[in-house]
């Protein structure tokens, strides 16, 4: 068998020159310190991600996108195929865990100041691929076509029209038109299915490949009272191995929320029905959903929703640049002003959120 | 009694004495007009009301410029709204009523107002009708009065001068029918009336007096869920209906039963009332040969299936009256399984006895047999739907099916009136393959659950010995490193 291993291995290197990259590997260190356990969620997001690739392909074998077909085709896939109730509850279940690791990762990397230079490119990509990773959450909640889903992007995509000047036509290009309809459905599935993989696919690309080559970042308390030589663990096969005991772990915690809480169908959407009573987007979106409800209609002379949105906007732009305004973590030094920035925000969306459950 | 028959003299004295000495009734008298004639007999002229409370003006004075002008109040006759508001001048003050010992209500004007005849008539000016289209204008006497056109027996007659008019009604509401009054002749209320029975029910029994409304209106007394209240007023009076012999339970039966919970607890207009059997204004009870007809009405396929059942010829032969020998009339109750078969409380075998009628006994307990087994798969197979539907899984598609077996349990009550075996066994095998292809279904997902979690606790069990595989491997190669380190 060993034998047969080495053969496979020798063909390969032989035409690729996998050497090279064995020996890379093995160099490869990580940092050991008390912040050490945030490095596994970025592995726990990446593993997360994987789940979804290859839920999302099964699931692909037998979801019909349509207004008249996909719900049944959901309801076939939850009670005719096999294994098929795991595989749409897994899928559902790990796109939530998936969000909600890629924003623990976030907001580890941000507070270890991981992003300053050099690795402005992988905080970048990074979040550009969590709003891929939010825009895969609202792409996908729609295509079962039920009852909430349809409600839900109804006032997802009206609140995208709210934004001035380009609202409108960005909710007629979502939509496909005025009202939410099978064109938006066909489009979101087109989304879901073949535009955010690919683009996605690419960032996840540049990321790890920027993570392989310059390593984890120290967080800045570490690295300046680093007078004895840093502690540290090797890539292959310590680190590796760790990643994969929490895969495993994480995998188990999928089956069993997949068995004892299945993702739930509901009633097939119906457009003219009225909206049922107490619609709420997907939990990551709430604290947003939240703030526009309590916003006044109107503040000073400019409207209540739109202040909100455009607030958003530019608080997100603000923190996906903090590697370019955060000129004293670059230099090296440490900076409070930003870890109060990013414990206000850690605090407005945890309390906005429990807000948005109750009332 | 001597000493009222002198207080009613001495009034009818003193009434005459005032009527007389009215300046307005003196010149008219000469004139010989019809109103000062009608008037004397009036029961106002009889109370002391004069002809200027109405027409104003000044009875006192014998000079017709001065008696009759405008400085004088007076208005001539008055016209459209105004009849009935010169009315309510006294009709609607209670204390005026009381002066002249009325006992009568003072809201009449109000209710009229509020009734279908208060809306605007066709011009658009007055009310449809006035106080005087009915009561007349100046010969008017107590309600109580045979010579009153409100008396019971005149009110058929006053009502259909409008109602049997078809070219007045149309004016107002084409599609209601004119021939209510002929109707009504033909009816056992109308008969008696036209005998002189001043108790039997004519049109304000029914629709009211002064606040009539449309049968269409939530408030009318004939409005389909008040109309069994409206007839039990009188049927349900076992005083009032002492002298007709008839029973007086029929509202009690009603109200329990499955028509009358229908109707009066579900509020669904599509259950009969008692006109839907009876008839409304020609309101008469079913014979034993139009019984079938009228139940059929509204249960086609039932009483089709009869008429061409052997049941038929016998039941025409023993004179019973078709469906009310098995469901009774007004309490009517669900049709369960027990209606069927040959135990006790069924139907069948008050006449089916094993001894005389072996085929038809034979032939109850089978159809019996039958309906229960659907009935009891059928709850099998919605338990078990329950239980996995309960369970979180998802088992619309059988749930769905599962109204198949429902409705071949309807459709088999219906057959029951073929009172063929063979048929009957038809609609039961149907439901009775959808029940079983249910309970399979539903079967098949509460193992599903269970499956799951079996299979969940060994993939939990595989992942665990893999981690902790995992873990021991970690340690060994640390320790390894470690050693190595150190050497």
């Amino acid at each position: 068998m060993k034998t047969f291993l080495t053969k496979i291995y020798t063909y390969v290197d032989e035409r690729v020159q996998l050497e090279d990259l064995v020996q890379f590997m093995g160099k490869k260190y990580v940092p050991v310190h008390r912040h050490s356990v945030w490095y596994y969620f970025g592995g726990i997001t990446l593993f997360l991600f994987l789940i979804q690739v290859v839920t999302g392909i099964l699931l692909l074998l037998y979801y019909k996108s349509g207004e008249e077909l996909a719900f049944e085709s959901i309801q076939f896939i939850m009670s005719k195929v096999q294994f098929g109730w795991l595989i749409r509850s897994i899928h559902s279940w790990a796109a939530n865990l998936f969000i909600l690791a890629a924003v623990i990762h976030m907001f580890s990397v941000f507070f270890e100041r991981a992003y300053r230079k050099p690795r402005e490119l992988t905080w970048l990509t990074g979040m550009l691929m969590l709003f891929l990773g939010l825009g895969f959450g609202f792409s996908g909640y729609l295509l079962p076509w039920n009852e909430l889903a349809f409600f839900a992007t109804k006032v997802g995509t009206d609140i995208a029209g709210v934004v001035p000047v380009i609202g409108k036509p960005i909710l007629i290009f979502l939509r496909g038109g005025e009202d939410v309809t099978g064109a938006t459905l066909s489009r979101f599935f087109g989304f879901h299915v073949a535009v955010f993989p690919g683009i996605f696919t690419v960032l996840l690309g540049i990321h790890l490949l920027l993570v392989q080559r310059q390593g984890m970042s120290e967080p800045l308390g570490v690295e300046a009272g680093a007078a004895a030589p840093q502690k540290t663990m090797p890539f292959f096969p310590n680190f590796l191995l760790r990643d994969l005991l929490l895969w495993l772990i994480v995998l188990n915690i999928l089956a069993i929320l997949a068995v004892f809480f299945p993702w739930e169908l509901g009633q097939k959407a119906d457009p003219f029905a009225p909206a049922p009573a107490g619609i709420l987007p997907e939990w990551y979106f709430l604290f947003m959903f939240q703030t526009l409800k309590m916003i006044p209609a109107q503040v000073w002379f400019i409207d209540g929703e739109v202040l909100g949105i455009v607030t958003f906007g530019i608080a997100g732009l603000l923190w996906m640049l903090v590697p370019f305004w955060d000129r004293k973590s670059a230099r090296g030094e440490q900076n409070r002003t930003t870890t109060y920035i990013g414990i206000f925000v850690v605090g407005y969306i945890i309390i906005l959120t429990i807000l948005g459950w109750l009332l | 009694m001597k000493r009222l028959a002198a207080i009613s003299a001495l009034l009818v004295v003193c009434a005459s004495y005032s009527f007389g000495a009215d300046e307005c009734v003196k010149c008219h008298q000469l004139l010989g007009d019809k109103p000062t004639q009608l008037f004397k007999k009036d029961i106002h002229a009889s109370k002391g009301v004069s002809c200027a409370d109405c027409h104003g003006g000044n009875p006192r004075s014998d000079d017709m410029e001065r008696a009759m002008s405008k400085a004088a109040g007076f208005i001539g006759v008055p016209k459209g709204d105004a009849i009935s508001e010169a009315c309510a001048k006294c009709h609607a003050d209670e204390a005026k009523m009381k002066s002249y010992g009325s006992a009568l209500p003072v809201n009449q004007w109000k209710t009229l107002q509020t009734s279908v005849h208060g809306k605007l008539a066709v011009a658009g000016k007055e009310h449809i009708a006035q106080c005087t289209t009915c009561h007349g204008a100046h010969g008017i006497v107590s309600a109580k009065n045979p010579a009153s056109p409100v008396h019971p027996l005149n009110v058929v007659k006053t009502c259909a001068t409008c109602h049997s008019n078809a070219v007045y009604m149309r004016s107002y509401n084409p599609s209601l029918p004119v021939d209510q009054n002929e109707k009504y002749r033909t009816s056992v209320h109308g008969m008696r009336n036209a005998k002189g029975d001043t108790k039997v029910a004519e049109c304000a029994s029914c629709h009211g007096a002064h606040d009539i409304r449309s049968a269409k209106d939530l408030k009318s007394k004939v409005y389909a869920t008040n109309l069994p209240a409206t007839c039990g007023s009188c049927h349900s009076n076992a005083e009032y209906m002492k002298e007709y012999d008839i029973p007086t339970d029929q509202l009690e039966k009603f109200s329990s039963s499955v028509h009358g919970i229908a109707l009066l607890q579900k509020h669904d207009l599509g259950a009969p009332a008692c006109n839907s059997c009876h008839g409304n204004h020609a309101a008469t009870p079913p014979g034993v040969e139009s019984i079938s007809k009228v139940c059929g009405t509204c249960h086609a396929l039932n009483a089709d299936l009869f008429s061409a059942s052997p049941h038929k010829r016998a039941f025409d032969d023993l004179q019973l009256p078709e469906c009310e020998t098995c469901h009774g009339n007004h309490e009517i109750v669900a049709a369960t399984n027990e209606l069927l078969g040959t135990a006790p409380e069924a139907t069948c075998g008050r006449c089916h006895s094993e001894e005389d009628n072996a085929k038809g006994f034979q032939a109850a307990a089978l159809m019996r047999l039958l309906a229960d087994s659907l009935e009891s798969g059928e709850q099998q197979a919605q338990r078990l739907v329950d239980e996995a539907e309960q369970k979180g899984m998802e088992i619309s598609e059988a749930k769905y099916k599962l109204r198949d077996a429902r409705q071949a349990r309807l459709e088999a009550r219906t057959m029951v009136h073929a009172f063929d075996s063979d048929k009957f066994s038809d609609v039961i095998g149907k439901g009775l393959t959808v029940a079983s292809t249910v309970h399979g279904e539903a079967q098949a997902a509460v193992d599903e659950y269970y499956f799951r979690r079996v299979g969940l606790g060994i993939a939990t069990l595989i992942i665990s010995v893999l981690v902790v595989s995992l873990y021991l491997t970690i340690r060994r190669i640390e320790k390894k490193q470690q050693k190595a380190t150190v050497l």
